[in-house]
């Protein structure tokens, strides 16, 4: 029995395990029997494809599937490719696309978010209007609340730590950046003068500080 | 064509039941033609409160099922005889009533009454929907109480997302002496947080008390809750009401020292 072809299946997919030392010429030839052999087996199923064991270059791919055809009476829908490095370099590259993509771009929302209400958004987020008790808003990118945040805020919701969260009135019952929580204090605390606050993300700690000048300087995003 | 008015607050206990008995009333008592629905099915208060429990023979879902016409369910007031009221049922429960139902029941009222006033259940489920279905403008009723105001909030969401065309606000059962001290929410506190127009604010008055028990509605008498109602009922009808400064009854020693403005 020759081993150097091996064909593993489901209902929806087929792995084609090749042998990589073997010279393509004569490798067609072995795939050719052993797909005539399953034909029967296969019928005019609809499958998902995926090659093991060997590269293969985009022409050798074509004839393999143009074998497959001729043989079988299956279609091949698609090939997966089952590259780890390409995909890990693929899902790098998106992922920090989409990073950035959430939090240097933003929207506006008008309106006021009310107890039980909850928004996600895609990208930085600017709320006109005021976050109260119970609502929760939630951004992959930075939030900033013009009006009085009250209710719960999570930035950086895919983990990005240079999130911050800004609001005219800070009274969060809870602010979440990336994966670090704070919540309100126990006492409530009175404050005087009602400033413009920002809440950032340094050293794993959750930092609220009047905005100013430095600080904006130090925001990465 | 009547308006319909829901009366709703999403906490309970702080005084949906009253408000509909008095702005009710008050509306009757401005020569308009009124009628109350008891929307909170399984749980009859609205009827002793205006002290009518002992005419009940139909109700709510009786009117909605078909086993009686709605003339014959409504309750004329012993004051007022352009006042009545539609009982609800105290031993079914929410779900024998649908929205679409309710709406169409108040349309059926529109034609003949000038107002048509639901009183809501506590929650925001089913019971919640049927008194909202039809209506056209929302009455919330919040106590200056955090959990009061922090459900009067999600309400007004909820009452946003089904598109009332208008929302008001009545503060209710507030103290002025514990508002100066500090230990309560002013209106003003809770207006800034639920961010409404504010349409009305009772005081907390033993009057109010005594008059639910005994079923007569205090509106329009000379208590402070009273005047506060009646004015509540000329707000809606679209009049120009300064507010009541509700310090004046505070007796020799707040005349001599709280004379402090809000």
């Amino acid at each position: 029995m020759n081993n150097s072809v091996i064909i593993k299946g489901n209902k929806y997919g087929i792995i084609v395990v090749l042998n990589p030392d073997m010279p393509f010429e004569e490798l067609k030839l072995v795939v050719a029997e052993k797909f005539k052999e399953s034909s029967k087996f296969f019928e005019n199923a609809k499958m998902a494809i995926s090659f093991e064991g060997r590269k293969l270059s985009n022409e050798e791919q074509r004839e393999i599937l143009d074998i497959i055809g001729e043989n079988t009476d299956m279609h091949i829908v698609c090939i997966m490719e089952n590259d780890p490095g390409a995909e890990e370099l693929f899902k790098k590259t998106v992922e920090q696309k989409l990073l950035e993509l959430s939090n240097n771009s933003g929207q506006f929302y008008k309106g006021i978010l009310r107890s039980g209400a909850s928004l996600e958004f895609e990208t930085s987020v600017i709320i006109i209007g005021d976050v109260n008790h119970g609502a929760r808003v939630v951004s992959k990118g930075n939030i900033i609340v013009l009006g009085s945040l009250k209710g719960n805020a999570f930035a950086g919701a895919t983990g990005n730590t240079n999130s911050f969260v800004v609001a005219l009135d800070m009274n969060p019952t809870q602010i979440r950046i990336a994966d670090t929580i704070a919540r309100a204090p126990d006492k409530p605390v009175k404050q005087e003068v009602k400033e413009t606050k920002i809440a950032f993300l340094e050293d794993g700690n959750i930092y609220i500080e009047p905005l100013n000048k430095n600080i904006l300087q130090d925001i990465t995003i | 064509m009547g308006e319909v008015i829901v009366v709703t607050s999403g906490k309970g206990g702080v005084g949906k039941t009253t408000t509909t008995a008095n702005v009710g009333t008050g509306l009757a008592m401005l020569e308009k033609k009124v009628v109350l629905i008891d929307t909170d099915i399984g749980l009859r208060n609205l009827d002793v409160i205006m002290g009518l429990e002992n005419r009940i023979v139909y109700n709510l879902v009786d009117v909605i099922e078909g086993t009686c016409r709605i003339r014959n369910a409504l309750i004329k007031d012993k004051r007022y005889p352009n006042l009545y009221l539609l009982p609800s049922a105290q031993t079914r429960d929410k779900n024998s009533v649908t929205p679409e139902q309710m709406k169409k029941l108040a349309d059926e009222l529109r034609d003949e009454f000038d107002y048509i006033i639901m009183d809501c259940p506590a929650g925001i489920e089913q019971g919640f929907k049927n008194a909202i279905a039809g209506a056209d403008r929302a009455l919330v009723v919040t106590t200056p109480e955090v959990s009061a105001v922090r459900d009067a909030d999600r309400i007004i969401g909820l009452l946003e997302a089904n598109e009332m065309k208008q929302t008001h606000l009545i503060v209710n059962r507030i103290r002025m002496d514990m508002v100066k001290r500090g230990d309560m929410m002013s209106s003003d506190d809770v207006c800034e947080i639920l961010a409404i127009d504010l349409i009305g604010i009772v005081p907390d008055d033993e009057s109010i008390v005594i008059s639910a028990n005994q079923g007569e509605p205090l509106v329009g008498n000379d208590s402070l809750a009273g005047r506060a109602y009646l004015n509540i009922c000329k707000r809606i009808l679209g009049e120009e009401v300064p507010f009541l400064d509700l310090d004046q009854k505070q007796g020799l020693f707040g005349k001599l020292f709280g004379r402090r403005k809000r």
